[in-house]
């Protein structure tokens, strides 16, 4: 049998193996990685920091604050790691767990609050389609229901493609998002038109309650890139490095015309998929402590001190001072007032037609009413 | 320092209710702001609920194993400083609004919406209307509705705001005022004499419950035929003088039934009469009226004596004999409409009979469904004087006589 001449380039053993640069304790599995000091700690802080917001925006919405929060513990490496590979005009397509990511394109701890509390500074103002996203640090906001931000960056690239702008898209997903028809169409798309879009999928084992191995017969994630002519290479997901490292990889392919990859970060879900679920009913203890382990932040954490780029101190140091940082941001955010009334009709047209701006008049007459007449708006 | 509420907070996703599993601090225990206090169980999952205030716990006000809904006050925490950004309500104004939302009848949290106001025709109105009519204690029954098939708008309730805003009286204040003020009604004549019988009953009586169903749908058609007798011998027939009929006739059988406790010596005292009392509902309060002798007399006379002495129970009328010595008790709430009530022990007696609405039901009879009239009568008895069996025997033997006419009526001098 004749082997078709393109396996080389779908590198079919790297879709099916697994990239990794540091072991699950931290020790370099082929050599140093030859990446600058400040990079290795930089991807470090924004782990940490991603970490204790996630914290901070669970307890937040146990106090009933938040509406609902999606924990992020234990996935921090892919996000970050592939983000860092992107530029400043490079836009981001994200789900809605990877606070690192938007920590990584310059969206601040107090700016996440803004939207995760819907205060005044709110960059989406309230909007319940998505959950964060701001268009200074080109995120688009994400979308609730998963995948349909597949197909987004896929236009998105196609369009900078075709008007010549040289920028990458990138879009994060989970492992449930590959049984929707938005991610086949997507990657299928981007395949034919050589759209410069990196498929960042965040295999964290669990779509909510349904394990991998009901989600997909496919032996890995990344295999399925091969069938549309999109190479896929399975990175672990829980080592920064690995990640940024084949990141890096496929923002150049895309940016120098060669078309997308499909990036399959193998990480695990250490919390709940929401704050409205239970994670106790489906999956059994011991599998959570085995993740545990293996979790990116412990990690790189050895990493760094082994190397001499940290010591206990230092990192003691730099964890007291982001949770006291962040948590005078959530104090500080939580005495923001709330976003007034007036804004669920802003931003729906560019000028508002006439319809618009009298019911605008109207609400603004009723709630000045209501505010003479004492009631409390909620 | 002041106290202020903790309150189960909105833990999303249309969570009304949590129960408490585990309080994780004490009372009087310092606390810090953003440390978890307690383990709530949602319908979703088991989540700690952090404190939004520095200080010190001051009551717990739910203990572990109650549901609490959201928006409920759970804990009080005396605070250090007032910390800008909570929502903070010192307790008395809390309390203020409790009593304002009982007065308006609001509803619990995310359960269904009360009605306004009792005793008016519905109003239509939708949800966002009701609530900010509730808000502003205003009755919506008073609002003209100038929507289709007058639906109650959002204008309306705010023009009619503002009407009450400019008029002597606006309706917001009387409806706030109202929520704050009560009104002291002294116990006493009829209502005292109940008040202290039930004391006395639910404290020292041990009650037990049984509940028959009875199958009247016979009864009913016989009733039917004896009307013209009945009328004849100027008689209204109700169902409560066979009921009566009925009770009689199976005390003497379980006699016990007819008897009370004497708790000093020790005694069971059965007594060889039986003195049927019957529960009135008066405009004064409740009076149990009693028809002497009630075993030795006819339907018609049951029928006769029930109607007199609720004539004269409701003119406040009755004379001290007609309403003392009674053996045995009759509460037939069914009347007014409860389908099964409890009723309590009208002491000294050993048991009381409760009768409830007459429903129309489909009941499946020699493998047809057919529509049958029944009715549940509940019997609360003196576990001290009867055991469960004997009593349970009774209230069948009861069931069957008002399910078969025939025995019921058989007899000579039944009738009259």
């Amino acid at each position: 049998m004749e082997v078709l001449g393109r396996r080389d380039i779908l590198n079919i053993d790297r879709a099916l193996g697994l990239y990794r640069v540091l072991d699950e304790d931290g020790n370099p599995v082929a050599g140093e990685p030859s990446l600058p000091d400040k990079l290795l700690l930089d991807m470090y802080t924004y782990m940490v920091r991603a970490r204790i917001l996630d914290g901070w925006l669970l307890k937040l919405q146990r106090m009933g604050r938040v509406a609902l929060h999606a924990p992020n513990k234990g996935q921090e490496a892919a996000a970050v790691g592939a983000t860092l590979a992107l530029k400043r005009e490079d836009w981001l397509f994200p789900s809605y767990r990877e606070l690192g990511a938007l920590l990584v394109r310059g969206m601040t701890e107090e700016e996440i609050l803004d939207r995760a509390l819907t205060t005044i500074d709110d960059p989406l103002k309230g909007s319940d389609f998505a959950i964060y996203g701001h268009r200074k640090y080109n995120i688009v906001p994400a979308p609730v229901p998963v995948a349909n931000q597949i197909p987004h960056a896929v236009g998105a690239a196609l369009a900078a493609k075709i008007m010549g702008d040289k920028i990458v898209t990138m879009t994060f997903f989970g492992d449930g998002s590959t049984s929707r028809g938005d991610f086949h169409t997507g990657l299928n798309f981007a395949g034919v038109f050589k759209a410069p879009v990196v498929f960042v999928n965040q295999n964290n084992q669990w779509a909510i309650s349904v394990p991998l191995k009901r989600q997909t017969a496919s032996p890995t994630i990344a295999i399925k890139g091969v069938a549309y002519g999109v190479p896929g290479i399975r990175v672990d997901g829980n080592d920064v490095i690995a990640v940024y490292t084949v990141a890096m990889e496929a923002v150049e392919r895309a940016r120098s015309g060669e078309g997308p990859t499909l990036i399959e970060a193998v990480t695990y879900r250490l919390g709940p998929h929401t704050t409205a679920d239970d994670p106790t009913r489906y999956r059994v203890e011991e599998e959570v402590r085995e993740w545990e382990r293996k979790e990116p932040l412990r990690r790189m954490r050895r990493y760094l001190i082994s190397r001499g780029l940290l010591t206990e101190e230092e990192d003691k140091a730099l964890w007291s001072e982001w949770e006291k940082r962040i948590e005078e941001t959530v104090v500080k955010v939580l005495e923001k007032p709330p976003l007034p009334p007036e804004v669920v009709l802003e931003d729906v047209y560019e000028e508002p037609p006439w319809n618009l701006r009298e019911q605008m008049r109207e609400l603004r007459d009723s709630i000045r009413l209501l505010k003479e007449l004492g009631v409390e708006l909620e | 320092m002041p106290v202020v509420q903790v309150k189960l907070p909105d833990i999303g996703e249309g969570i009304a209710e949590g129960e408490i599993v585990r309080w994780l601090v004490k009372e009087g225990e310092a606390v810090k702001r953003f440390q978890p206090i307690v383990e709530v169980l949602t319908a979703k999952a088991t989540v700690e609920i952090p404190s939004p205030y520095t200080g010190r716990i001051h009551r717990l006000l739910a203990s572990e194993g109650d549901t609490v809904r959201v928006g409920q006050p759970i804990v009080e925490i005396e605070t250090d400083t007032a910390e800008p950004g909570e929502p903070q309500e010192p307790v008395e104004k809390v309390r203020e609004q409790t009593v304002e939302a009982k007065t308006m009848q609001e509803a619990p949290a995310r359960g269904p919406t009360a009605p306004p106001s009792q005793g008016t025709a519905r109003v239509r109105a939708p949800p966002s209307v009701r609530l900010l009519a509730r808000k502003l204690g205003i009755d919506l029954s008073k609002v003209k509705g100038t929507g289709p098939r007058g639906v109650v708008t959002k204008n309306d309730v705010l023009a009619y705001a503002e009407a009450q805003r400019s008029a002597p009286q606006p309706a917001m204040q009387v409806a706030r005022e109202v929520g704050v003020q009560e009104e002291r009604i002294p116990l006493r004549g009829v209502k005292k004499v109940m008040a202290e019988r039930m004391v006395e009953a639910k404290t020292r009586i041990p009650h037990a419950y049984v509940v028959e169903e009875v199958d009247i749908t016979e009864l009913l058609a016989v009733r039917e035929k004896l009307k013209p007798l009945a009328e004849e011998k100027g008689v209204k027939l109700t169902v409560l003088p066979f009921i009566m009929k009925a009770v009689v006739k199976a005390i003497r059988e379980y006699p016990l039934m007819n008897s009370s406790l004497d708790e000093e010596r020790g005694e069971i005292v059965v007594r060889k009469t039986v003195n049927l009392g019957f529960a009135v509902d008066t405009p004064h309060g409740l009076m149990v009226p009693v028809i002497k002798n009630a075993d030795s007399k006819g339907l018609f006379q049951l029928a006769r004596e029930v109607r007199e002495l609720a004539a004269r129970a409701r003119e406040a009328k009755l004379g001290l004999d007609e309403v003392r010595g009674s053996t045995f008790s009759i509460s037939n709430y069914g009347s007014i409409g409860g389908v099964l009530g409890i009723p309590v022990i009208n002491p000294p007696e050993a048991a009381i009979l409760g009768v409830g609405r007459i429903r129309r039901e489909p009941r499946i009879r020699d493998g047809r469904i057919e529509e049958r009239s029944l009715v549940y009568l509940t019997l609360s008895f003196d576990h001290r004087i009867l055991e469960g069996g004997y009593a349970t025997r009774f209230l069948v033997r009861v069931k069957e006589l008002l399910e078969n006419p025939i025995l019921l009526l058989a007899g000579d001098g039944e009738l009259d």
